[in-house]
C-alpha cells in the first residue's frame, strides 16, 4: 500500500510540532523516521496512525484518504516504544486481540492466526506465558505478532529498538528487517539512531523542528547530504567541519584556513563562488600521514582504540579534526601528524544556510 | 550519622526494639479497650476491668431470642436490620465505585471543556463537611419522595463518596500508559471497549481497593442512616447501636458490647481477607 503525506501539520496550541511536511512511500517500502528528540517524528507517525489528529494536510493510503478515520478504520499495525503488551493478557490473547474485535473472524481462525503470527516470529513457544514472564526482546517479538496478526496494509514501529540491550538491538534489527521484506508490507518506524536508520530502512526521512531535512537512501544521505544538519547527523563520529576561505587558483578553487590548504577538485558549480565556505570531512576520509605532507598538519590530541579501528582527534591550530586510524597506528599524545583528506569527499556548504555548495 | 555507620551488623538488636516498645505502648489503651469490648460481651457486668460473675452468652441472646431483650422490643429485629445495612453499604460502595470508576476515567484522560476547574470542584466537595448540608438534602429527599426511605440514604451517601472514589480512580488511570490506550485503539477497539477490557482490568486493585473502603464506610455510617430514616422500620445497625445506648436511664453494658461486636464483626472479616488489596490504594500503580 502507498502512502503519502500531503502539507501534513500538526500544531500544539502555539508549537508546531510537524510544519507543512510532505513524502512519498512507496508499496513495500521501509521507510525510516529519522531526527532527534522532538524534531516531529513521533508526532508524524501518530497522524499516520490516527492518535493524533493532522491541524491540516492529507494523508493517502493508497488513493484513499485516510486522514478523517479512526485508528481502528485505517488497517494499520503498530508496534510501540514500550510495546504496550497488556499486562493482564497471556501472549495468545495478547497477540489476538485485534482479531477478537472483529467479528468477521471465527474463533477457529483467531487461534490459527494467532499462531502463525506467533511463529512467524518465533514466539509460539510462549503462547500461554503473561508479558510480565517474557525476556525484552521476547516482548518486543509478540508485540510484532499482534501487530501483524490482523494483516494490517501498513505497519508502523515507534522505536522500536530503543529498550533493548545492545547486543538484542542488532539481533533485532536484523530480524525486523527481514520480517518486513518477507511479509512484503509498508513499513514506517520511527527511530533517533542514524544507525538504525541507515540499517533497516530503504529511504531514510530525516527531519529536525518539524521540517523534512532530507528523504534519501542511506548511500545518498550519507555521501552527498544536501545540508550541513543531514552531514552531522549522518555518521559516526560525526563529519568534522571548519570555515574556510575559498580562492581560485589555475582555474579550480582552493579552500585554506590557519593549518589547512586544501584543493577543491571541482569547485561550486554555476554561478560565482562565495568567498567562504563550512567544508566537511568524514573522520573515514581523512589519514594520518608523516609530518609535513597531505593537507594539514597537528599535533595528536588524543587517542581512542575501538578495536576494528582507532579514533584520533588531531589538533590543527584553533580547530580539532577528528580521523579514523587503521588498529595499528601508534602515536604519542602531542605527537606532530599530517594529514591527508581524500579531495572527492569534501563536502561544502554555505555557512549562513547550511545548504550544499558541491 | 557515625553511629548508624560505625554499628557492626547483629550487635545492634537492642536498639532497634525500642520503637517498637514506644508504639505498643502507645496502642495499648486501644487494644485494650477492644479486649474488654470482647470480653464484657460475656459476662453480665464488668466493674473496671474486673468481670463479675460467670460466663455467660446471655449477652447474645438478642440472636436467637431478640424478644426477651427489652431493649429490642420496640425496634425492628435485628435480622431485617444486619441485611438493611448490608444492601445499604453493597448497593453505595457498588454504583460509587461505578461512578468513580468511570468518571475517574474521564478526568484522567479526556481533555474536555471545565475539566481543570470539575476537578477543583471535585476536591473541594471532599473536604466539605457533610452535617452542613443535611437541611438542604431534607428538602430534597422530601422534594423527590425518597424522605424515610432506604433508596434515599443510599442516594445521599453515594454522592458523599463520589468526590473520594473519582479522586482514587483517577490516580489509578493516570498510572496506566498511554500507549496501552494507544495500542487499544490501533488494535481496533472503541473507547468503551478500550475502558472495559484494558483500562478496568488494569485498575482491578483500585476498584477492589475502593470497593471494600466504601463499603467499611457505608457499614459505619451511622449520621445519615439517623437522619434521613427517623422512624426505623428501614434502620441499619448503628441505629441500632445509637438507641441501645440512648435508650431510657440504664444502658445494658452487656447487650451493648455484644451487639456492638456483632456489628462490627464483618467490617473486621473484610478487613483480614483485603488488607492486600487496602494497602495498594496508596501505594497506587499498575504492576507490569
Amino acid at each position: 500500500m502507498r502512502v503519502a503525506l500531503r502539507g501534513l501539520t500538526k500544531k500544539f496550541g502555539e508549537v508546531v510540532g510537524v510544519h507543512e511536511l510532505d513524502l512519498e512511500i512507496r508499496s513495500g517500502e521501509f521507510v525510516a523516521l529519522l531526527g532527534p528528540s522532538g524534531c516531529g517524528k513521533t508526532t508524524t507517525l501518530l497522524m499516520v496512525a490516527g492518535i493524533y489528529r493532522p491541524t491540516s494536510g492529507q494523508i493517502f493510503f493508497g488513493d484513499r484518504r485516510i486522514d478523517h478515520l479512526l485508528p481502528k478504520e485505517r488497517g494499520i499495525g503498530m508496534v510501540f516504544q514500550s510495546y504496550a503488551l497488556y499486562p493482564h493478557m497471556t501472549v495468545a490473547e495478547n497477540i489476538g486481540f485485534p482479531l477478537e474485535l472483529r467479528r468477521s473472524v471465527s474463533n477457529e481462525e483467531r487461534e490459527r492466526r494467532v499462531r502463525e503470527a506467533a511463529a512467524l516470529v518465533q514466539v509460539d513457544a510462549l503462547l500461554d506465558r503473561r508479558p510480565a514472564q517474557l525476556s525484552g526482546g521476547q516482548q518486543q517479538r509478540v508485540a510484532l505478532a499482534r501487530a501483524l496478526v490482523k494483516r494490517p496494509d501498513i505497519l508502523l514501529l515507534d522505536e522500536p529498538l530503543s529498550n533493548l540491550d545492545a547486543r538484542l538491538r542488532h539481533e533485532m534489527r536484523g530480524e525486523i528487517k527481514r520480517l518486513q521484506k518477507e511479509v512484503g508490507i509498508t513499513a514506517i518506524f520511527v527511530t533517533h539512531d542514524q544507525l538504525e536508520a541507515l540499517t533497516m530502512a530503504d529511504r531514510v526521512a530525516l527531519m529536525r523542528d518539524g521540517v523534512l531535512q532530507a528523504y534519501a537512501t542511506p548511500t545518498e544521505l550519507y555521501a552527498r547530504p544536501v545540508n550541513q544538519f543531514v552531514a552531522e547527523f549522518i555518521g559516526t563520529p560525526p563529519m568534522n567541519f571548519f570555515a574556510a576561505d575559498l580562492a581560485p587558483r589555475n582555474g579550480s578553487l582552493v579552500a585554506r584556513t590557519e593549518g589547512i590548504e586544501l584543493a577543491l577538485p571541482a569547485g561550486p558549480r554555476g554561478a560565482k563562488a562565495p568567498p567562504t565556505a563550512t567544508v566537511g570531512i568524514r573522520p573515514e576520509h581523512l589519514a594520518i600521514v608523516a609530518p609535513g605532507q597531505g593537507e594539514a598538519s597537528g599535533e595528536v590530541y588524543v587517542v581512542e582504540p575501538m578495536g576494528r579501528e582507532q579514533i584520533v582527534d588531531v589538533q590543527v591550530g584553533e580547530r580539532r579534526l577528528r580521523v579514523i586510524a587503521p588498529p595499528g597506528f601508534v602515536a604519542k599524545i602531542g605527537e606532530r601528524v599530517g594529514l591527508r583528506f581524500a579531495p572527492e569527499q569534501l563536502h561544502l556548504f554555505d555557512p549562513a544556510s547550511g545548504a550544499r555548495l558541491a | 550519622m557515625a553511629t548508624v555507620a560505625e554499628r557492626a551488623p547483629g550487635s545492634g538488636r537492642w536498639p532497634s526494639l525500642v520503637p517498637y516498645v514506644v508504639l505498643a505502648l502507645g496502642t495499648l489503651p486501644i487494644a485494650l479497650l477492644y479486649a474488654w469490648l470482647l470480653y464484657s460481651s460475656f459476662f453480665l457486668r464488668v466493674e473496671g476491668f474486673t468481670p463479675i460473675g460467670p460466663f455467660t452468652l446471655e449477652n447474645w441472646r438478642f440472636l436467637w431470642d431478640p424478644l426477651s431483650v427489652p431493649e429490642l422490643r420496640n425496634r425492628p429485629p435485628i435480622i431485617p436490620l444486619t441485611i438493611n445495612t448490608f444492601i445499604f453499604a453493597t448497593v453505595t460502595s457498588l454504583v460509587g465505585v461505578l461512578i468513580s470508576s468511570m468518571a475517574g476515567y474521564a478526568f484522567s484522560r479526556l481533555r474536555f471543556k471545565g475539566r481543570r476547574m470539575m476537578l477543583g470542584g471535585v476536591l473541594l466537595l471532599h473536604s466539605f463537611p457533610s452535617v452542613t448540608l443535611l437541611i438542604a438534602l431534607f428538602v430534597v429527599l422530601r422534594t423527590l419522595g425518597l424522605y424515610d426511605k432506604l433508596a434515599g440514604v443510599i442516594l445521599v451517601q453515594t454522592a458523599f463518596a463520589l468526590p473520594f472514589g473519582i479522586w482514587i480512580m483517577k490516580g489509578f488511570f493516570d498510572n496506566v500508559p498511554w500507549d496501552l490506550e494507544m495500542s487499544a485503539l490501533v488494535d481496533g477497539a472503541g473507547r468503551l471497549r478500550t475502558w472495559w477490557r484494558i483500562m478496568l482490568p488494569l485498575v482491578k486493585p483500585g476498584l477492589l481497593a475502593l470497593t471494600v473502603l466504601l463499603f467499611v464506610e457505608g457499614w459505619n455510617q451511622f449520621l445519615l442512616p439517623f437522619v434521613f430514616m427517623p422512624s426505623g422500620s428501614q434502620q441499619t445497625l448503628s441505629t441500632l447501636v445509637r438507641g441501645i445506648l440512648g435508650e431510657g436511664r440504664f444502658v445494658d453494658y452487656g447487650l451493648l458490647t455484644a451487639v456492638g461486636l456483632y456489628y462490627i464483626a464483618p467490617v473486621l472479616a473484610l478487613f483480614v481477607f483485603a488488607q492486600d488489596q487496602l494497602m495498594r490504594i496508596y501505594a497506587g500503580g499498575v504492576k507490569g
